[in-house]
C-alpha cells in the first residue's frame, strides 16, 4: 500500500515539473486579465456606489430644506391663523361696539324726529307730521337706562312696548332677553323661563335664542331636572353649533354633573 | 343754554343739599349743609384711655365724614379742671362733642351735642382686656363705626381689613394701617387673595402647584377647592358665598370657572375661545360678573351674565388703539367699576360709570393699579408707586384725600374686607 502511494505523489508532482515556461506565462497573462477586469469592475461599481450616495445625499438635503422650509410655512400658517383669529374677534368686538353706537346714534335720530315741530308761521299750516311715539332704538335705549338704573318694572314696560310695537325690529329679541332678565331680577323665575321660550319660538334664527335656550336649561338644572335641561343643552350644540352658548353646553353635556 | 343749564343743576343739588343736611340727624346733631361736623374727641381717665382716644380720632378722621377738631392745651386744661365746656366746644365749630372710658367690661360711650348742650347718646360696648391687643383694637374700631353711624348716618368701615400680597404671601392689615400679618404659610407662591362674605374665609391662588385655596381665618385651616394642570388664579366669591369663580387655562387661554365652596367640579362661565379671561368680580346683587378678557387683542372689561350668557363690553375700545385696562372691582352700591387702565408707570385708576358709561381718572401722581372698594362704596385701597415702592393707599373718592395704609416691601392685589362681625 506505501509503494503505491509514493508513486502516485511522484507522478502528479513530475506531471506539474514537466509545463513549460510559456504555459505559465501565459498563465500568469490570464491571471493579469482577470484581476484587471476585476479591478475595473469594482472601479466602476464603486464609482456608481459613490454616485449613488452623493445623489442620496443630495436628495437628502433637498428634504431637509424642504422639510425646514415647510415647519416654517407651518408656523408662518399657524401664526398667520392665531392672528386672523385674534382679528377677527377684534372686528367682532368693534362691530358689537359699532352697533351700540349706532343703536344710540338711531334712538337719538329717533328723538329728534320726535321733537315737537316748530310753531308754524302762518297760522293754520298743518302740513307738517304729527308727532308719533318713540322709535324701536330709543325705546330700546331708554329701557336699557332704567333696567340700568334698577327700575325693572319701568325697563319692562319699555321693552314690551317695542316688542308690541316693533316686533320685526332687530332689537326685538334681545329686548325679549331684557324683559326675562326684569323677571329674574324680581326672582319670578317662571316668567322668566316663559319669556326665555318666547324667544326662542318667535326668533329662532336669532343669536338670541341661543341665549335663551341656555338660560331655561341652566334653569331646569337648578330646578332638579337634568334630563329636561340635557335635551336643551342638546337642541343649542345641534341647532346653534358656533354660538358661545354651544362651547359651555357641549362642556356640559361631556360633564354631567 | 348757559342758564337752563345752572337751573338744572341748581334743581338737582336742592335735594342733594336737603339730604346732606338730613344725613346728621341720627342723634339730632344739625350742621350746615354741605360741611362735615365738627367733632371733639375728649379726654378721659382709665387704663388705655389715651390710646382709645387716639384710635377713636383716627378712625373718624379716616371715616371722611365728620372734621375731628384737635383740642388746644388751653382747651383741654379748661375741660379737665371742670369749666363748662359748652362754650370751648361752641367756639371750637364742634357740633359734637364724644368722651369714651374705659370700664372693667368694656367701653362706655357718651356723644353729646353742642348746639342744645345736651347729652345725644349713652352706650357701654363690651371688649375684650387691652392685653388682648387685636381685639381690643377691633372693639374700639367697631365703636367708631357705630359713633359715625350715630354723627352722619352712615356707617365707618373702621372695623374692616385689607387683605394683600406681600413676599409670596397673604397678609392682613386693618384699616387704619395697624396690626399687619401674615396669614398664608406653606411652600406655595400666594396671591390674588378675595374675602368671603362673612368675613371669616378667604380665597388665594397658589403657584407651585396651583390651586386654588380657601382659608378659614378663625382656625388657620386650609382646603384645596380646585387645582391640576394649568393656571389656576383670581378667585373671588359670589355675593352668597356658596361659589368661588376663577380664572383656569391650560394651553388655549384663559377662562372663568365657578365652583361650589363646598367643593365639587368646575363648570367654564366664559368663552373666551383662546384669550384670556381673568379678574373676575361680581355686581351686588349677584346676577352679573365683570372681567377682564384679551379677545380684541389687548385688555379690556367686560360684563356678563353670572351663568356666562349676554357678553358685553363695558370699557370704550377704539379702533387701533392698544389700551390695557385690567383689575375691575364693582362698587358696593352697584353703580361703578373701579379698574386700572395702562401698563407699567402710565397705570391709573379709573371709575366707568354702569348707566352712561362715563369714565373718572381717580389717580394721577405715579402708578396706580389693582382698586379694590371698602364696604361704604366711598373708600377705595390701591397699589402705587408714589412714595418710591409699591404700597397700599386709601383714597376718599369723594374728597380725593389719599393716606398710605402699608410701608416697607412691596405689596400687591389688595382685597378690603366686607364690614367684619363682632367676635
Amino acid at each position: 500500500m506505501r509503494p503505491a502511494v509514493v508513486a502516485l505523489l511522484a507522478a502528479f508532482l513530475l506531471s506539474g515539473c514537466l509545463a513549460s515556461k510559456g504555459d505559465v506565462a501565459l498563465l500568469q497573462s490570464e491571471l493579469h486579465g482577470i484581476r484587471d477586469a476585476n479591478q475595473q469592475a469594482d472601479a466602476t461599481q464603486r464609482a456608481r456606489v459613490d454616485l449613488l450616495v452623493s445623489m442620496i445625499q443630495r436628495s437628502l438635503d433637498s428634504v431637509r430644506v424642504v422639510s425646514q422650509r415647510l415647519a416654517k410655512l407651518q408656523g408662518d400658517v399657524q401664526n398667520d391663523h392665531y392672528e386672523m383669529g385674534r382679528q377677527i374677534l377684534t372686528i367682532q368686538e368693534l362691530t358689537g361696539q359699532s352697533q351700540r353706537r349706532i343703536q344710540e346714534l338711531r334712538a337719538s335720530l329717533e328723538e329728534r324726529n320726535q321733537q315737537p315741530a316748530p310753531v308754524p308761521a302762518v297760522p293754520g299750516d298743518t302740513t307738517r307730521p304729527a308727532p308719533g311715539g318713540p322709535g324701536p332704538a330709543q325705546l330700546f335705549q331708554s329701557s336699557l337706562d332704567q333696567l340700568r338704573r334698577g327700575s325693572t318694572t319701568v325697563a319692562r314696560s319699555g321693552f314690551e312696548e317695542l316688542v308690541r310695537n316693533y316686533p320685526t325690529s332687530d332689537d326685538a329679541p334681545e329686548a325679549m332677553i331684557y324683559i326675562a332678565a326684569t323677571y329674574a331680577a324680581e326672582r319670578n323665575q317662571a316668567a322668566a323661563d316663559s319669556v326665555y321660550g318666547l324667544v326662542v319660538q318667535k326668533y329662532p334664527s336669532s343669536p338670541k335664542a341661543a341665549t335663551a335656550l341656555y338660560k331655561r336649561a341652566s334653569s331646569l338644572r337648578t330646578a332638579g331636572q337634568p334630563a329636561a335641561a340635557r335635551g336643551l343643552l342638546d337642541r343649542i350644540v345641534k341647532e346653534y353649533p358656533r354660538s358661545d352658548e354651544a362651547a359651555l353646553a357641549r362642556e356640559q353635556l361631556r360633564n354631567p354633573r | 343754554m348757559i342758564r337752563r343749564a345752572l337751573l338744572a343743576l341748581a334743581v338737582l343739588a336742592a335735594p342733594l343739599s336737603a339730604q346732606d343736611t338730613t344725613r346728621g340727624v341720627r342723634i339730632g346733631l344739625t350742621y350746615d349743609a354741605g360741611t362735615r361736623p365738627g367733632v371733639v374727641v375728649l379726654p378721659s381717665r382709665g387704663v388705655g384711655a389715651d390710646s382709645l382716644r387716639a384710635i377713636l380720632q383716627r378712625d373718624l378722621g379716616f371715616g371722611d365724614r365728620v372734621n375731628v377738631i384737635d383740642l388746644d392745651a388751653a382747651a383741654a386744661d379748661a375741660i379737665n379742671r371742670g369749666a363748662n365746656s359748652w362754650p370751648i366746644l361752641a367756639r371750637l365749630g364742634a357740633a359734637a362733642s364724644v368722651q369714651v372710658t374705659p370700664t372693667p367690661t368694656g367701653l362706655h360711650l357718651a356723644v353729646y351735642d353742642v348746639a342744645k348742650q345736651v347729652t345725644a347718646l349713652v352706650r357701654d360696648f363690651p371688649a375684650p382686656p387691652m392685653t388682648d391687643a387685636r381685639g381690643w383694637r377691633a372693639a374700639v374700631h367697631g365703636l367708631a363705626d357705630e359713633l359715625e353711624e350715630s354723627l352722619t348716618g352712615t356707617r365707618g368701615v373702621a372695623r374692616t381689613r385689607v387683605l394683600f400680597e406681600r413676599n409670596k404671601r397673604i397678609w392682613l392689615v386693618d384699616s387704619d394701617g395697624e396690626q399687619i400679618v401674615a396669614v398664608s404659610g406653606g411652600t406655595g407662591i400666594h396671591g390674588s387673595p378675595a374675602w368671603h362674605p362673612g368675613g371669616s374665609m378667604i380665597a388665594y391662588s397658589s403657584i407651585n402647584p396651583w390651586q386654588i385655596v380657601v382659608q378659614d381665618l378663625v382656625s388657620g385651616g386650609t382646603r384645596t377647592i380646585a387645582g391640576g394642570t394649568g393656571v389656576f388664579i383670581s378667585p373671588v366669591f359670589t355675593p352668597d358665598g356658596a361659589s368661588i369663580v376663577y380664572a383656569h387655562g391650560v394651553d388655549d387661554g384663559v377662562d372663568i370657572f365657578t365652583i361650589p365652596t363646598a367643593g365639587g367640579t368646575g363648570r367654564r362661565l366664559s368663552v373666551g375661545r383662546g384669550s384670556d379671561n381673568t379678574s373676575p368680580t361680581f355686581s351686588p346683587d349677584g346676577r352679573r360678573i365683570a372681567f377682564m378678557s384679551g379677545r380684541a387683542g389687548h385688555p379690556e372689561i367686560y360684563t356678563m351674565d353670572a351663568d356666562g350668557t349676554n357678553v358685553d363690553l363695558l370699557t370704550p375700545l377704539e379702533f387701533g388703539e392698544n389700551a390695557y385696562r385690567a383689575s375691575p372691582d364693582w362698587s358696593p352700591d352697584g353703580r361703578v367699576v373701579a379698574f386700572r387702565s395702562g401698563n407699567g408707570s402710565l397705570a391709573q385708576v379709573l371709575t366707568i360709570n354702569l348707566r352712561d358709561r362715563s369714565l373718572k381718572q381717580l389717580t394721577s401722581e405715579g402708578a396706580n393699579e389693582d382698586p379694590s372698594w371698602a364696604p361704604d362704596g366711598r373708600h377705595l385701597v390701591f397699589v402705587s408707586s408714589r412714595s418710591g415702592s409699591k404700597q397700599l393707599w386709601v383714597l376718599d373718592t369723594e374728597t380725593g384725600r389719599t393716606r398710605q395704609l402699608t410701608r416697607g416691601a412691596a405689596v400687591r392685589n389688595p382685597a378690603w374686607s366686607p364690614r367684619l362681625p363682632q367676635n
